[in-house]
């Protein structure tokens, strides 16, 4: 029996990418109208009583105190209360779980999560990779972001025999899904070629191996499942969520073959819904690199551990496969505006089952999907969310 | 002039490091001109006079077979402390783990410091202030571009273990292996090479002639002479040239000099009526504050019944220092295998020496911070001056763990980790991390803002104590690195960081599991640790 007091009734997103043209606050409003737009019966603003706000990092943006105080404002609902939540990467998805539980409480019956991320406002080298110098003064020094999730590959690839090819079949497959997507930053295919031939970023991992840095907004519209009615004839609802933390260091993992954090997520959010991996259609999952979606399909079930790149080469993660994985694109292809990441994902489920995904449609047998976010510095923290469009 | 009498203090054990690059004197004289015979060896971006010193220090202490608490202080002689203001001391002392009780001296203001911080060591055993004293000479001069000293300034460290005359050092041993016996020292005001305040780089415009017949020989041979005289007995046969008195005194038959350019050690010893052979200056060049105990290290590991003179030099003045050698040294066989296997083949007369990274000479004033990129580096997120760096500094330095006292796990490091990441407990104390261990993973880092050089493999290490660690590993390594590969930590330099200079461990590739260093007779099967 899933939970389902909570729906979904809206969603919407900006076209990611390197939105050099756009501000924070416009990128924020810009997701607010399509979400708006998108509620069948239409909403009056005036209806939506709180914001919860993800960024995970303003200061990329250049605004060191960005909190959710500054973003009602934009969307024309000065006045109304709301706050930021930030949880690493998973960020988005833990303000959709925390909206969720706003919306659960009885406190307020209609909840927006939006989720806006200004990933290009600052260079290259002053932005993600700054983390090299960051965090513990001595420890860690030379730590980006790849190197978050390379030993996973290194330690998978000596344990299991996976190859780099089976990384480079993740990037394919994904960047062929973003050519379906019309949100997705890249809109081109790649080959298994070119993803072997891109200059090395930290090895094991190539640049077609790594998501991009992509500006992104995006936004859902929650209410209770009692009043979904009143905007929608089709809501999908809220059938369980998981949170997990684990160590935070990456050389405290007791595992560098798998994330406990999502192993321990998933199992909370399927417990919650009365689900198991079988009963999904569809999944969107955290795919920062290539890696990442090859351990997270194992740590959700979805295949033997071991077993997930030869999946990917094998096809069982495509569109038309057994277990579609990230039809939007996923981070590779759709981008990584990293408060944006989550509630996009969720919207990309939303769409998929209400059938509304166009070219990149997934059969919906069952009428479940699960949508993953994991992140942290060393994969310290992993949301799962289970969506259905099954009423109770 | 009557010497002063001198207490003898035994010296029980002897390390020795020197760093990783090698520049033939022909890339200096491809650009500048001069001589094009041997090499000198060069820092590599994350060496430098400390982490020489370091390494040194820690290959002393392991041939004394004793740790750091038997140490009563550090006295540390180079010309060159990373710090010229600042606490350089303090950085080594802690790392070394003789931090917060350690006494002793930080001695620099020419290459003479590696004498004085010897004779300030001798001292304070000698007027019973400590028992046990770690001395180490080391240095890493950068030579002015251009200069006649620039093909011929190389890099080193020396460390010896020193002990009150009663503390004979192994077990059962009545008698220790070496004895320093007595000294003199000598000084005239006399400018050679040089290094004015808030200037990188040593200078050399002197009257070379002059300083060699005028200051440098005369004023050694009379430092050798007066400490001849300052023997404790047996004084008087000291020019006879005779059979040395049981007690060490008589005059030496064999001399380890400070040699500042390849020539002046030769007539030293021909005025002293003696030769002098100095293999290790030929592969390294001048090792400054080192030197002359760089030059002694194959003659701590031969005994003689005559003592061996060690003369240094510098800044005008010269100290003599008489050694009796009883039995080979402990840790100076050890320490010339590892000189042998950081050296070059280039230019070795006795055939110890092995192959090691040949530079060029932008390579080498690069490593020397004579070719500065104008890029921005982007900063550390805890500036070296702030309290997470006090914190932070302190934990790696001395590369401290978090033990729990309920489940045995070290969590690490400890000032992030208030309970223990293996069952929650909070009853910990703090413990000392093993420098030896397996590679559990590793990533290979290509793309990062400066200051940092791609390729740095990260490593996650299982230690040999159960405890794991993430540090960088060593460049060298990047491109055959596996899984399961024996690595050893070793203290480096991380990084200039607005100006500061900050030390942690990498972790080096060993090709076999590693025989502890330093122990007499047993050459360390360790591959490519200095690179």
């Amino acid at each position: 029996m899933s939970w389902n007091r909570v729906a979904v009734v809206g969603a919407g997103l900006i076209k990611f990418g390197e939105l050099f043209e756009q501000s924070y606050e416009q990128m924020a409003a810009g997701a607010y109208r399509a979400a708006l737009a998108g509620v069948d019966k239409g909403m009056d603003p005036a209806a939506i009583e709180a914001c919860i706000v993800a960024t995970q990092r303003g200061t990329l943006w250049g605004q060191e105190g960005v909190g959710g105080n500054t973003v009602p404002s934009a969307l024309g609902l000065a006045g109304i209360p709301c706050t930021r939540v930030e949880n690493a990467c998973p960020s988005g998805s833990d303000a959709f779980r925390i909206g969720a539980m706003v919306v659960a409480s009885g406190v307020h019956d209609v909840v927006l999560v939006i989720g806006v991320e200004k990933m290009r406002d600052k260079s290259t080298q002053e932005g993600l990779l700054a983390r090299a110098a960051a965090g513990h003064p001595l420890y860690n020094r030379g730590e980006t972001a790849p190197v978050l999730f390379a030993p996973f590959a290194t330690r998978h690839m000596h344990e299991f025999g996976t190859t780099p090819e089976m990384l480079a079949a993740v990037a394919v497959k994904n960047h062929h899904n973003g050519c379906l997507d019309p949100y997705a930053h890249f809109q081109n295919e790649v080959t298994v070629e070119q993803v072997l031939a891109s200059p090395p970023v930290c090895r094991p991992l190539r640049l077609l191996d790594c998501c991009p840095q992509t500006d992104g907004a995006a936004a859902l519209v929650l209410t209770t499942a009692a009043r979904a009615h009143e905007f929608t004839d089709r809501p999908v609802y809220v059938a369980g969520f998981g949170v997990a933390t684990d160590h935070p260091y990456l050389h405290e993992k007791h595992t560098y073959v798998g994330l406990p954090a999502t192993v321990e997520a998933a199992r909370r959010a399927y417990a919650m819904a009365g689900l198991g991996p079988q009963d999904m259609d569809m999944a969107e999952v955290h795919d920062c690199f290539t890696i990442t979606e090859i351990l997270d399909i194992e740590d959700l079930g979805f295949v033997e551990k071991g077993k997930g790149g030869y999946a990917c080469l094998d096809g069982e993660t495509a569109l038309d496969g057994r277990i579609p994985v990230n039809p939007s694109g996923g981070l590779l292809a759709k981008g990584h505006p990293i408060g944006a990441t989550g509630v996009a994902q969720l919207a990309e489920c939303f769409w998929q089952l209400r059938e509304e995904a166009g070219e990149r449609q997934v059969a919906i047998r069952r009428g479940n999907a699960l949508q993953h976010n994991v992140g942290g510095r060393g994969s310290g923290v992993s949301v799962v969310t289970v969506l259905t469009r099954n009423p109770s | 002039m009557t010497e002063p009498p001198v207490t003898p203090v035994n010296l029980l054990a002897v390390g020795c490091a020197a760093p990783a690059l090698r520049l033939p004197a022909a890339e200096v004289a491809a650009v500048w001109g001069g001589p094009a015979r041997g090499s000198v060896a060069v820092c590599d971006a994350d060496e430098d006079s400390l982490t020489l010193a370091w390494q040194a220090a820690v290959d002393a202490l392991g041939a004394a077979g004793t740790d750091a608490s038997a140490i009563d202080g550090l006295w540390w002689g180079t010309s060159r402390p990373p710090f010229a203001d600042g606490p350089s001391h303090a950085f080594l002392a802690t790392a070394l783990g003789i931090g917060r009780e350690s006494g002793g001296v930080l001695v620099s203001g020419s290459p003479h410091a590696g004498m004085e911080a010897v004779g300030a060591a001798w001292d304070a055993l000698a007027a019973g202030h400590a028992r046990v004293a770690l001395v180490v000479v080391s240095d890493a001069q950068v030579p002015g571009v251009g200069t006649a000293g620039e093909a011929g300034t190389g890099a080193g460290a020396v460390a010896v273990v020193l002990a009150r005359d009663e503390l004979a050092g192994g077990p059962g041993d009545d008698l220790p292996a070496a004895r320093l016996v007595c000294r003199a020292t000598r000084t005239v005001p006399v400018v050679d090479r040089y290094r004015g305040d808030g200037r990188l780089a040593t200078g050399d415009v002197y009257d070379q002639r002059l300083f060699r017949d005028e200051v440098f020989l005369p004023l050694l041979a009379e430092a050798a002479e007066a400490a001849a005289g300052a023997a404790p007995a047996s004084g008087g046969e000291a020019a006879s040239g005779g059979r040395a008195a049981p007690d060490g005194g008589g005059r030496p038959a064999r001399w380890a000099v400070g040699d500042p350019d390849g020539k002046l050690a030769g007539a030293l010893a021909r005025r002293l009526g003696a030769t002098s052979a100095d293999p290790v200056r030929a592969v390294l060049g001048d090792t400054g504050a080192a030197a002359p105990w760089m030059a002694a290290l194959p003659l701590l590991a031969t005994p003689d019944d005559s003592p061996l003179g060690v003369v240094g030099y510098g800044g005008g003045r010269a100290t003599a220092v008489h050694v009796v050698v009883h039995r080979p040294v402990p840790g100076a066989t050890g320490a010339l295998a590892r000189l042998g296997r950081l050296g070059t083949a280039a230019g070795t007369p006795d055939g110890t020496l092995a192959p090691a990274r040949t530079i060029t000479y932008v390579e080498a004033v690069k490593v020397r911070g004579q070719l500065q990129p104008m890029t921005e580096p982007i900063p550390m997120g805890v500036p070296p001056g702030g309290a997470a760096f006090v914190r932070g500094n302190v934990e790696m330095l001395a590369l401290l763990g978090a033990q729990c006292a309920a489940c045995g796990t070290i969590s690490t490091p400890p000032s992030v980790h208030p309970a223990c990441t293996g069952c929650g407990g909070a009853d910990l104390h703090t413990v000392r991390l093993a420098r030896s261990g397996t590679v559990q993973t590793f990533v290979v880092n290509q793309t990062m803002p400066p200051p940092f050089q791609a390729p740095l493999p990260l490593v996650v290490v299982d230690l040999d104590d159960g405890a794991r660690l993430m540090v960088q590993g060593a460049p060298v390594d990047a491109d055959t690195l596996a899984v399961g590969d024996r690595v050893e930590l070793l203290l480096r330099r991380y990084a200039l960081e607005r100006d500061v200079p900050v030390y942690g461990y990498k972790a080096f590739r060993v090709s076999v599991p590693q025989v502890g260093s330093g122990t007499p007779g047993s050459v360390p099967a360790v591959q490519e640790v200095g690179r």
